[in-house]
Order: C-alpha cells, then sequence, then structure tokens
C-alpha cells in the first residue's frame, strides 16, 4: 500500500506519557509546553513533527530525556 | 423527518468537533465569495446604468479597488463578531485558541500556494494584455485570481489542519 506523503516519521510516546502522569489531558500538556491542545492531538497522531524547542519542551515536561518521548522512524529499505 | 433531524443532529456535531482555526478558515472562504459577488453586482449594475465606464475608465477601477478593501474589512469584522457569538454559544468555549509554530507553519505554506495562484493570475493578465485584449481586462482577471487566490489560502489551511503538514 502506498504510504501517505504526510505520514511523519518521528513516532512519539505522549499518549502512554500522558497516562502516566497521572491521566493529564491534552489541554493541561498544551498549557503547560505553550501550544494550542489542536497542536499536541497533531503530534499525538503523528500529522505534524514539532519543532526541536517543543520537542525539549515536552520531554522537560514529562522529566524524560527526548529520546524517551520522540523516536525516528527511517525510511525502510526495499 | 427523523432522516432530516438525523442530517441536522451529524452537522451540529460536526461544526462543534470542527477546530477553531478550521471554521475560521471555512467563515472566510464564504465571507469572501459573499461580499466580493454582492460588491461585483453592484458595480456591473452602475456599468449597466451608464453611471461610470470600466472599459475606458481606468481612474474608476482605483476608485472600486480602494472602496472595495475598505467594505470588504469592515464587512469581515462584522462577520467576525458573529461567528465569534455563535461559536461561543454552540461550543461553550470562550477561549480563542492562540497561534502556535503548527499555525505559523500552515499559515506560511498557504500563504505560499495562495502567492503561486495570484501569480499566475497577474502571468494570465500580462498575456492577454500582450494578445491585444481590451486593458480593462487585466483588472478582471486580477479580481478574478485574487479571489481564487484567497480561496486557494484558506483552502489549503483547512487541508494541512486536516491533513497534517
Amino acid at each position: 500500500m502506498a504510504k501517505n506523503k504526510n505520514e511523519s516519521k518521528i513516532r512519539n510516546n505522549i499518549r502512554r506519557l500522558r497516562f502516566d502522569a497521572n491521566e493529564l489531558t491534552q489541554q493541561e500538556l498544551a498549557d503547560a509546553v505553550g501550544v494550542s491542545r489542536q497542536t499536541i492531538v497533531a503530534i499525538e497522531k503523528e500529522k505534524y513533527s514539532p519543532s526541536l524547542e517543543l520537542a525539549f519542551r515536552i520531554a522537560h515536561y514529562f522529566n524524560t530525556p527526548l529520546e524517551e518521548v520522540f523516536s525516528f522512524q527511517p525510511d525502510s529499505e526495499n | 423527518m427523523y432522516f432530516l433531524h438525523e442530517v441536522k443532529q451529524v452537522k451540529h456535531q460536526k461544526f462543534k468537533t470542527m477546530s477553531y482555526r478550521e471554521k475560521e478558515n471555512i467563515i472566510n472562504i464564504f465571507s469572501g465569495l459573499l461580499i466580493t459577488a454582492i460588491f461585483a453586482w453592484a458595480v456591473y449594475q452602475r456599468q449597466l446604468d451608464g453611471r461610470i465606464d470600466l472599459t475606458e475608465d481606468f481612474q474608476q477601477w482605483g476608485i472600486i479597488f480602494l472602496i472595495y478593501t475598505g467594505l470588504s474589512i469592515v464587512a469581515r469584522i462584522i462577520i467576525y463578531i458573529i461567528f465569534h457569538i455563535i461559536n461561543t454559544i454552540v461550543t461553550r468555549k470562550e477561549k480563542i485558541p492562540k497561534e502556535d509554530e503548527r499555525d505559523k507553519i500552515i499559515k506560511l505554506k498557504a500563504t505560499r500556494n495562495s502567492h503561486y495562484t495570484f501569480s499566475i493570475g497577474f502571468m494570465t493578465a500580462i498575456i492577454y494584455l500582450a494578445l491585444g485584449f481590451a486593458p480593462y481586462i487585466i483588472f478582471v482577471v486580477f479580481v478574478i485570481s485574487g479571489l481564487i487566490a484567497e480561496i486557494i489560502d484558506n483552502g489549503s489551511q483547512i487541508y494541512y489542519y486536516r491533513k497534517g503538514v
């Protein structure tokens, strides 16, 4: 099946981290890192790759290393 | 009747689930079309009545563009106020989301698409002129390409908000 060109190569564990952080809501996380809730939704759905600064902000908020929140999925070789 | 009720419910739900930015862009497209259509109709009536001659008097085009800009700003402010009131009533949210980095990237990409569209319109107008069409045609092409560019701008934003950027 053809890969969606808008599909991000950046994977993330934000949903799980929110759940572990006492079921933090998307709005609470959005307010904490200074973006809209829609941006958090887009990042979780992997429809938007955040800037380096926002990625660090999110990791800092969860008090975890960046690579535990985000990971890079390179193109699979044919 | 039940089917109509279902359709109304779905429409209401869709309006509620759409993001603020998506709704804002839809309003922009429709208000742009409406304002331009009403204004163009009014100008065309004046042309038919013989009160203005847009085929020869290019100063009139300048005056019309300036009046259109002013009226468009005022009309959009009124439409936005009505939109905010309806949106607040329907969604019960008072807070307008602040613009963040994703919004800025989407706006930039949409502006790029809109710019390309208007550039094509501009080149079309120049080609018309080079081919010997009446000079007033270039103003008509400007108006049409400006309107299409605005639709492309808002349509692109809706696309990027839905499909991702």
